[in-house]
């Protein structure tokens, strides 16, 4: 016994999303059979809204519905400093300490050679052009405090190493993803050192 | 430390059990596949949130379904605690004393245990895959950051053997992005190599204590460790960081034909010697035995020095393997000051004659019933 086509589709579709195994695949997708059919078109209007009308900033390559994005065209902001994120949403998270004045650049992923992602894939190109803008004095390298993060930052200092910038690294404070568990001493120790000059 | 209680709840084939212990040495005695180990197994996994002999943790969940649950009272020295982990497919929830703990890491070590099973010969005989995983736990077990370097450790060399077998099919090397990875499994190998090479060292001491006792002064036993660079005494972080860096140069062709890291941790190796001859190579089964149980029983010193208290001692089969006169050594060093759970399918392979106050406790298919 098989589902009706269209359904199996809509199941395939959702199985595609992070996390979301097949059954859950399937439950959502008999909740959306029984859905209101404006409720519907709202969701699908929505999905393909991000698409169209988000893209990346040309400048910073963070998500953005205008060109370059608001925080680009913010002329009050500290050009001297760019903060390096990996994802868009640590920049949020970033902008929400309401501490850093200065510019950022948004990397979305890190270094994984498992997943076959390297330099090229992570808009690192895009970050070197921009250094090459002298008022550029700082670079401070905010990737997540994992092995992928690490690493990252860690090539990113030396790629930058003739730019004659200061390049700092976060402190960590407690580690995002799945090495929490065993996280313990290790934050505390990493917490104390501080931020870091490369 | 004492276990009085411990309570398991749709665990392997318990459904629900609930044991009250009162004595220092305590025998679970039934036929084969009766739930014996699964019961040891219980107490270790109190302790690890691992099993000894799987990796799967699913597999210590009941078939027939159910929550499970594993609980423990322990008496230490500064007082009763309780332990309550929980398993599923989801995953492990830990709590001592009722509070649940966020990191595994705090809840590792409340309870220590040293198992001793007819598996372990392995340790002497077995590959260094072996011998790494007996390291890992133990050290593990009285130093919880250890595991953290560890996880740090296994996933960076994971990339690195990625990134070492990309290379040869692209158009060149990318040696900055190599030399990245280098300086990443340096730094955090060379953490998990100090604390080896410490741990072993005290081990040594104290095996080579034991064992000189138990074979009446007949065998010297030494344990080396054997990593895979050279290793000086007691070398400064820094220093061997450099090393390590030098040697993966050195390596830097070798890796790059055969598309894995050469050097590192996860390829250090333990050597037994007795009187001076390796023995893994020429020692007899019995002395491999002996050297097996040497180990175990150097641990448990080795976790008292570390803890301040002596760890649960879990004979899984091995009373009936040993000797009369290795049983009596055995249990008479330990009877008064460590508590010690064992397993065996006959009551008269264990020499009861010499057990003062010791529980008895008969297991039948994930029951237990208890007979002074
Ligand atoms: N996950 C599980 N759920 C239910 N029963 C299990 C599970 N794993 C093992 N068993 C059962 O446990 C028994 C083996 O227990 P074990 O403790 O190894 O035996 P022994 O008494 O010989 O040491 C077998 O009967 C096996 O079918
Ligand atoms: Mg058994
Ligand atoms: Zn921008």
């Amino acid at each position: 016994m098989f589902y009706p086509e269209p359904i199996s589709r809509l199941i395939d579709a959702f199985s595609r999303l992070p996390g979301v195994g097949p059954k859950t695949a399937g439950r959502l997708a008999f909740h959306v059979l029984r859905m209101k059919e404006d409720d519907v078109l709202d969701f699908a209007k929505a999905l393909v809204n991000v698409k169209r009308g988000l893209h990346y900033c040309s400048v910073c390559c963070n998500i953005t519905d205008i060109d370059p994005c608001r925080i680009c065209q913010d002329k009050s902001r500290d050009r001297s400093v760019i903060c390096v994120v990996q994802e868009p949403k640590d920049l949020v998270a970033m902008e929400r300490t309401k501490e850093f004045q200065g510019y950022y650049h948004v990397l979305h992923g890190a270094i994984s050679p498992m997943e076959g992602i390297g330099p090229d894939q992570i808009h690192i190109p895009e970050l070197l052009k921009r250094l090459s803008d002298e008022s550029v004095q700082e670079l401070i390298l905010a990737t997540n405090p994992n092995v992928e993060g690490e690493a990252t930052a860690m090539y990113l200092s030396r790629l930058v190493k003739g730019f004659g910038l200061k390049v700092t690294r976060i402190a960590h404070g407690l580690p995002v993803g799945g090495d929490l568990e065993y996280a313990d001493e290790v934050t505390l120790t990493k917490a104390l050192e501080g931020r870091r000059e490369l | 430390m004492f276990l009085k209680r411990l309570a398991l709840q749709h665990y392997r084939n318990y459904a629900h059990v609930d044991i009250a212990i009162d004595h220092n040495v305590n025998i679970f005695v039934g036929p084969n596949a009766q739930g014996k180990t699964n019961l040891l197994e219980a107490i270790f996994v109190l302790a690890l949130t691992k099993s000894h002999r799987t990796h799967q943790d699913k597999e210590l969940l009941d078939w027939n379904g159910g929550e499970t649950v594993l609980h423990a009272e322990l008496e230490r020295r500064y007082g009763t605690c309780t332990l309550d982990l929980s398993l599923s497919a989801k995953g492990k929830k830990a709590k001592i004393n009722g509070l649940e703990q966020k990191k595994l890491s705090n809840f590792i070590g409340t309870m220590n245990v040293v198992m001793f099973a007819p598996e372990d010969l392995e340790i002497v005989k077995g590959n260094p895959g072996v011998r790494r995983r007996f390291l890992d736990m133990e050290i593990g077990q009285v130093h919880p950051g250890y595991l953290y370097e560890l996880s740090q450790y296994q996933k960076i060399l994971q990339q690195r053997n990625n990134l070492l077998k990309q290379i040869p099919g692209r158009g060149g090397v990318d040696l900055d992005m190599l030399g990245v990875w280098n300086e990443q499994l340096a730094q955090h190998g060379v953490k998990i190599m100090k604390k080896r090479q410490s741990f072993i060292k005290k081990l040594q001491t104290w095996a080579e204590h034991i064992h000189a006792g138990i074979t009446a002064g007949g065998e010297t036993l030494r344990i080396d460790y054997a990593p895979s660079l050279p290793l000086s005494d007691e070398p400064e972080e820094a220093v061997l960081f450099d090393q390590f860096m030098i040697k993966l140069s050195q390596v830097k062709d070798q890796e790059l034909r055969r598309g894995m890291t050469l050097v590192g941790p996860h390829r250090d190796d333990l050597l037994f010697y007795i009187n001076g001859k390796e023995a893994h190579v020429y020692g007899s089964q019995g002395q491999q035995r002996t050297t097996a149980l040497s180990l175990k029983l150097a641990e448990i010193e080795l976790i008292r020095e570390e803890v301040g208290e002596y760890p649960l001692l879990l004979l899984d089969d091995v009373l009936s393997e040993l000797d009369e006169h290795r049983q009596t050594q055995l249990i008479q060093t330990f009877q008064s000051k460590v508590q010690t759970f064992i397993t065996t399918t006959g009551i008269e392979s264990v020499h009861l004659d010499r057990l003062e106050g010791a529980s008895v406790f008969q297991v039948r298919q994930g029951h237990v019933t208890g007979k002074d």
